[in-house]
């Protein structure tokens, strides 16, 4: 429930304050939100699994971040940036699917 | 990790992998550390606590900006499309403003010019029919009209766009040869989609629009005609129906003509301005020629 909270907190935060994204960051922020919500999901799941960990969730959390990034600016180097961002974008896709089927199977034992 | 070393880390079918086991194998072998080592000290579990819920704020304040972006962005590509069609509607209500204007004016001249040339007088008469024949007057009366479109658009199977079948667009010589073939049929008043047509006016493409004397006309087009009883007869036995027909069977453009009574054709848009003729001025008839 904590964590709920906090997040409403980041969110509530992220309203107020309207910080601006510099143009440079822009094209990462729809992989890094994608990135976000696959370690969400995760530390969800991990936790109806009885098994969450804070420094599993945190690192989890930064390296997808970053990795996502680093492969979309990598692609945008060699000229396959769009490709690269749909590669993320399915692999972190099917995580979220499958991590949200588990939670569902928690939740409903369905 | 250490637990799992033994064997590949990866199946062989890598997507299998991918489906059936999407969580970290990090938070399994945590919990399994876990297990072995007993619990964690506790100002450990303090501070990778708060680190847990500083990720927490900094992904709810990710989340939000995001939102905000794609919002943002949203709204400004909607407002410059919003801006553009606000300036052509207003360009458009000025031209209809002005065009209105000018007509008005035309019917004060024209109100005028009956009054000084007084009412049910010859010249009076002479003129109106001069003005009717060149297209600077309304006219009135019965005729033809002929509606010519473009192919039905077909449905591309690999876009799943609309197209028009190659060949199938009206072109502005189709609708010349209407004009002069209605024309030839002894019309003595022709008007394209409402545009009257004069001595000089110009039916032409400019990229994938008609011009009639440089304002667009769009497919169905309906030319219309005023002039004698046999007219359609007439046309219909022409080149020019004869070439629409051709277009029909062979591109699917749709041809169709219908007598009707009492037309109304409105005087041409565009005033026809003399370049090099001027009008004489002096009352008394003058000779021709070297006189």
């Amino acid at each position: 429930m904590i964590a709920v909270l906090f997040l409403v907190v980041g969110i509530v935060l992220g309203v107020v304050l309207e910080p601006t994204v510099p143009v440079a960051l822009q094209p990462y922020l729809p992989i890094a939100v994608v990135a976000a919500l696959d370690a969400v999901f995760g530390g969800v799941r991990a936790k109806l699994d009885g098994v969450f960990d804070d420094k599993q969730f945190v690192i989890s959390f930064i390296s997808n971040v970053l990795v996502a990034a680093f492969i979309v600016y990598l692609g945008d180097q060699l000229g396959v940036g769009g490709q690269l961002s749909t590669g993320v974008v399915v692999v972190l896709g099917v995580r979220i699917f499958g991590n949200v089927a588990a939670i569902r199977r928690h939740l409903f034992r369905a | 990790m250490t637990e799992r070393s033994e064997g590949p880390r990866f199946a062989p079918d890598l997507l299998t992998e991918m489906f059936q086991n999407p969580l970290d194998p990090g938070y399994a072998d945590a919990a399994a550390r876990r297990a072995a080592e007993g619990p964690k000290p506790r100002w450990s579990r303090v501070t990778s606590g708060g680190f847990r819920l500083l990720v927490l704020v900094a992904i709810g304040l990710l989340f939000a900006v995001a939102y905000r972006h794609v919002v943002a962005g949203e709204s400004e590509s909607s407002r410059a499309h919003a801006g553009l069609v606000d300036e052509a509607r207003g360009a458009q209500a000025r031209t209809d403003d002005l065009q209105g204007q000018a007509d008005a004016l035309r019917d004060e001249v024209a109100a005028l010019r009956a009054e000084a040339l007084g009412a049910g007088s010859g010249e009076l008469r002479a003129l109106r029919e001069r003005e009717a024949a060149t297209g600077l007057a309304k006219v009135t009366g019965d005729g033809v009209i002929v509606t010519v479109s473009d192919a039905a658009p077909q449905v591309d199977p690999t876009t799943g766009k609309q197209v028009t079948p190659e060949g199938g667009r009206v072109l502005d010589k189709d609708l010349q040869e209407v004009a002069n073939g209605l024309w030839a049929a002894g019309a003595e008043a022709v008007a394209v989609n409402g545009q009257r047509l004069t001595a000089t006016s110009t039916i032409r493409t400019a990229g994938s629009a008609i011009l009639v004397d440089f304002r667009p006309v769009t497919s169905p087009y309906q030319v219309t005609a005023i002039g004698p009883d046999d007219m359609l007869d007439r046309f219909l036995a022409g080149p020019a129906a004869a070439l629409l027909r051709g277009l029909k069977t062979q591109y699917g453009i749709d041809f169709a003509t219908s007598r009707r009574d009492d037309l109304i054709l409105p005087a041409a848009g565009t005033d026809i301005p003399l370049r090099f003729a001027r009008p004489d001025v002096s009352p008394s008839p003058t000779p021709t020629g070297g006189g």
